[in-house]
């Protein structure tokens, strides 16, 4: 027979199998083609926002973080899914091979007819996997853009190329191996239907009767099976892993961005400044979610300022609780090269830095008074020194090499100052530069505030607001409450990440499919032995609780490895000082537990199938 | 008198292979008394294991009537009929159908785990089982490591695990060698004396010649 001909006629001749793995094959080529296609796209409707300059280089490197993460792990799992697929198909034709060796085939033949038919497998399912996948890209983005996103639809050619080439060259690899060690085994032990599942005696063989006969069964079925149980394990481990890094890190990236944000602007507190600086300072921090014009200001002109007696007013209201002056200006900033370690000669230094300079905002505090909480690299400005400076991060990554060991040079031809620290801070977009409010006055050469920020009792909040815009109204000043923009920032960063957690539900199909597969493939050799037990005298419900028992204990197992492993690396390698609140971890856990949930219930369907073929029929079939 | 084990009238059954009817048996009627020994014989094809699947309750007719011990088959649900096979049948397979992951005693063990027997006794019976068979050296075996004669041996005692009143071996003896199947047929005619009702498809002279009765079955009808 021709090395296609038999291929083709094996294939067809399977049809429910050769229709299972071209189906699985299909949907997780579909699948990871959809992912990455998403991903990329989502991708650059991120790095928009930051070329926009609206979201600051803190916030962008967490989500460019996270969406190199997740589309790490899809690309890792297309292939491991793919190969375990074949690997499947391909140890149930173990004994057909021993077969043909005993007939005579010679093992190169057995190796050319079934790489051929593992070839015709896996080119079909990833030529239909990517038209799938292409088309569900084009549907859930329009659907997406319909519902307010506006992702782009650009599909990129090389993206599925490579995609494709790596799920195809990956299940060659993986799934030749089983066909390769078959050819090498001796017919004897290829037709022996325990060598293909690697069953020993000693594995579960003393379980407690309180487990219950179907339980047990399923046990020793995993524990006999345990060739396809490992792979079958690792296969949905890896899946599992990456929808726990898609749900928990979106959701910690989500929180602890929050957090940053609450931390720079901080709850409870109101804005009192001159209403054309009041005015321009809320949009200086809106920018971060919407893009505004500013008008020229002369921040220093004496209409702005506020005076002494006035702060000495409202700091003595009862529900102020901390009052933070502040003078603020825009100004040119430069960057001022730094000598630091060679890192090749260890002995020697090296010179960095390009004197770069951009436009900054300025803003004097008084350390002691400050009542916001950045997240800080470094220092907090004037914590031991009145002397250094602390850059918002976005100017540390775009103008500065290696900012904590460079200066900064505020105003033309001023003196360098140090650089102690680096905050997060959505304050026009991150590029902002905090020094002592002395430091400041030495430099212009006057004093005085234009802003005062106030941090108020919430209990009493709507008292204490009216008590503070009486006294401001009276020196012609405005209120303006800061929560209702913090929340609007809150808002944005939500959208944001549930852009990206839209992701996880693909990597839910991925592993209901991955289980289906298996579970079909597993039942459809099984369907035997099913059929022996309920000529024995299994009822239907206890064939239904062997199916569903190896399901739950498979998905279990790899729930329990998988969930620790997202967890593990959202918080150890993805997220820098993550933050997960209570509620969070319970939405997560509650989630991700709905999830095993769910896969449990698709394992209901290969068992309900199996319980309602007839005996006579399960028993004939092999 | 003795009461009648099995009872079919007009019993059919169709099967519908690529659109094309094939009636295996045909009008077939059948009355077996308790402790009977009935072999049938007839050639490949003629539905001797389609009749015992039939009367094993493994699957239903297409028309007629098929009575086991007072039980109308065709008039039950899946559920009942796992039970009624746990309690009343004992099956023994030309390709003995042990479970392959299951060792020897396990596949015993399983059955009457099945029927909700104690641990203690499970352990005991499968042991005494597996011993009458001779073959309590092969205990944690699995079906792969033992030769088709053992694998008989493991079938005929799982079969009699439950202590069925009615067994139906296809084809006992049809994958072994002379000498193994003389082994099996010995023990066929222990269960014999022991008055337990024996029904055999067979086409093995000396089973037939164990047997109280023996009919043939040729078209879909059965001869005496």
């Amino acid at each position: 027979m021709s090395e296609i001909g038999f291929p083709v006629k094996d294939l067809s001749r399977r049809k429910t199998q050769t229709a299972l793995t071209i189906i699985g094959l299909t949907l997780v080529t579909a699948a990871t083609i959809f992912l990455v296609v998403f991903g990329a796209n989502l991708g650059f409707e991120i790095s928009y926002f930051a070329k926009e300059g609206r979201l600051t280089s803190g916030f962008t490197s967490i989500l460019f973080l996270v969406i190199l993460t997740i589309s790490i792990l899809n690309i890792i799992t297309g292939p491991i899914l793919a190969s375990f697929l074949v690997r499947l198909t391909m140890s149930e034709r173990m004994r057909d091979i021993g077969v043909m060796k005993a007939s005579g085939c010679l093992s190169g033949s057995i190796f050319a007819y079934f790489f051929t038919e593992l070839s015709l497998l896996i080119f079909f399912s990833t030529l239909t996997g990517v038209m799938l996948g292409v088309v569900t890209f084009y549907v859930a983005t329009t659907l997406l853009n319909t519902a307010g996103f506006s992702i782009s639809q650009n599909l990129n050619i090389e993206i599925i190329i490579v995609v494709s080439v790596i799920l195809i060259v990956f299940s060659h690899i993986f799934g030749a191996s089983p066909i390769r060690q078959a050819a090498k085994a001796k017919p004897t032990e290829a037709m022996s239907p325990i060598y293909k599942l690697k069953t020993t005696a000693g594995l579960g063989k003393k379980l407690p009767s309180t487990l219950g006969l179907p339980f047990k069964i399923a046990v020793r079925n995993l524990f006999r099976r345990k060739s396809v149980t490992t792979q079958t394990i690792i296969c949905l481990t890896v899946v599992l892993t990456l929808t726990t890094v898609t749900i928990a890190g979106g959701t910690v990236a989500n929180q602890t961005t929050v957090s940053y944000v609450e931390r720079a602007v901080s709850r409870n507190t109101v804005l009192v400044a001159h209403p054309a600086l009041a005015d321009h300072y809320v949009n200086l921090l809106s920018r971060f979610f919407e893009e505004k014009e500013l008008e020229q200001l002369d921040y220093l002109a004496q209409a702005l300022r506020i005076s002494e007696s006035l702060v000495s007013k409202l700091a003595n209201i009862e529900g102020v609780t901390g009052v933070d002056p502040r003078l603020i200006l825009e100004s040119p900033v430069q960057e001022v090269p730094g000598i630091v370690p060679d890192p090749v000669d260890q002995t020697g230094a090296v010179l960095i830095g390009d004197s770069r300079s951009d436009e900054a905002l300025i803003l004097g505090i008084d350390p002691e008074k400050v009542v916001n909480d950045w997240l800080i690299f470094g220092r907090k400005v004037g914590e031991t020194t009145q002397e250094g400076t602390m850059i918002g991060d976005s100017l540390a990554a775009n103008m500065f090499t290696d900012s904590l060991n460079q200066k900064i040079k505020i105003f033309e031809n001023s003196l360098p100052y140090d650089i102690v620290g680096v905050c997060v801070d959505p304050l026009n977009t991150g590029k902002v530069v905090y020094m002592p409010l002395e430091t400041l006055y030495n430099a212009l050469g006057e004093s005085g505030y234009n802003i005062l920020l106030l941090q108020i009792d919430s209990s009493e909040k709507q008292e204490v607001i009216s008590q503070i815009e009486s006294e401001a109204s009276a020196e012609n000043l405005m209120v303006v409450e800061l929560d209702p923009i913090l929340d609007k920032h809150v808002t944005y960063l939500g959208n944001i990440w549930s852009l990206v957690m839209f992701l996880p539900i693909f990597s839910l199909a991925t592993a209901a499919i991955a289980l289906l597969s298996y579970l079909m493939l597993s039942i459809s050799s099984q369907q035997h032995e099913l059929g022996i037990m309920r000529a024995l005298g299994a009822k239907p419900k206890t064939i239904i609780r062997i199916v569903f028992s190896q399901a739950l204990i498979i998905i279990l197992v790899s729930g329990a490895i998988g969930i620790f492993a997202g967890f593990f690396i959202t918080f150890e390698f993805l997220i820098y000082d993550p933050v997960m609140p209570q509620y969070a971890l319970i939405n997560v856990s509650a989630l991700l537990l709905t999830i095993l949930g769910l896969l449990c219930l698709s394992s209901l369907y290969p068992a309900l199938k199996a319980a309602k073929k007839t005996i006579a029929q399960a028993i004939s079939e092999i | 008198m003795k009461e009648k084990a099995v009872v079919a009238l007009e019993l059919c059954r169709d099967f519908d292979i690529d659109d094309v009817v094939v009636e295996v048996v045909k009008n077939l009627n059948l009355t077996v008394e308790e402790g009977e020994f009935v072999s049938i014989y007839g050639p490949s094809g003629a539905g001797k294991s389609t009749l015992l699947n039939l009367i094993g309750a493994l699957d239903k007719p297409t028309s007629g009537k098929i009575v086991v011990f007072g039980h109308d088959l065709a008039t039950y649900d899946e559920d009942f009929l796992a039970t009624f096979r746990s309690a009343y049948i004992g099956f023994v397979f030309q390709s003995y159908n042990l479970i392959s992951t299951l060792t020897a005693l396990e596949n015993i063990a399983f059955v009457i785990e099945l029927a909700g027997w104690k641990r203690e006794k499970i352990k005991s019976r499968s042991e005494t089982l597996l011993k009458l068979v001779g073959l309590n050296h092969r205990s944690n075996h699995f079906p792969a490591q033992l030769s088709g004669g053992e694998r008989q041996r493991v079938a005929l005692a799982r079969a009699l695990a439950n202590n069925p009143p009615l067994l139906l071996a296809d084809e006992p003896t049809g994958n072994l060698d002379t000498k193994t199947g003389l082994e099996i047929i010995s023990i066929l005619e222990k269960i014999k004396d022991e008055g337990k009702t024996v029904i055999v498809a067979t086409h093995d002279e000396k089973l037939l010649k164990l047997a109280t009765r023996s009919l043939l079955l040729k078209d879909g009808r059965l001869t005496e």
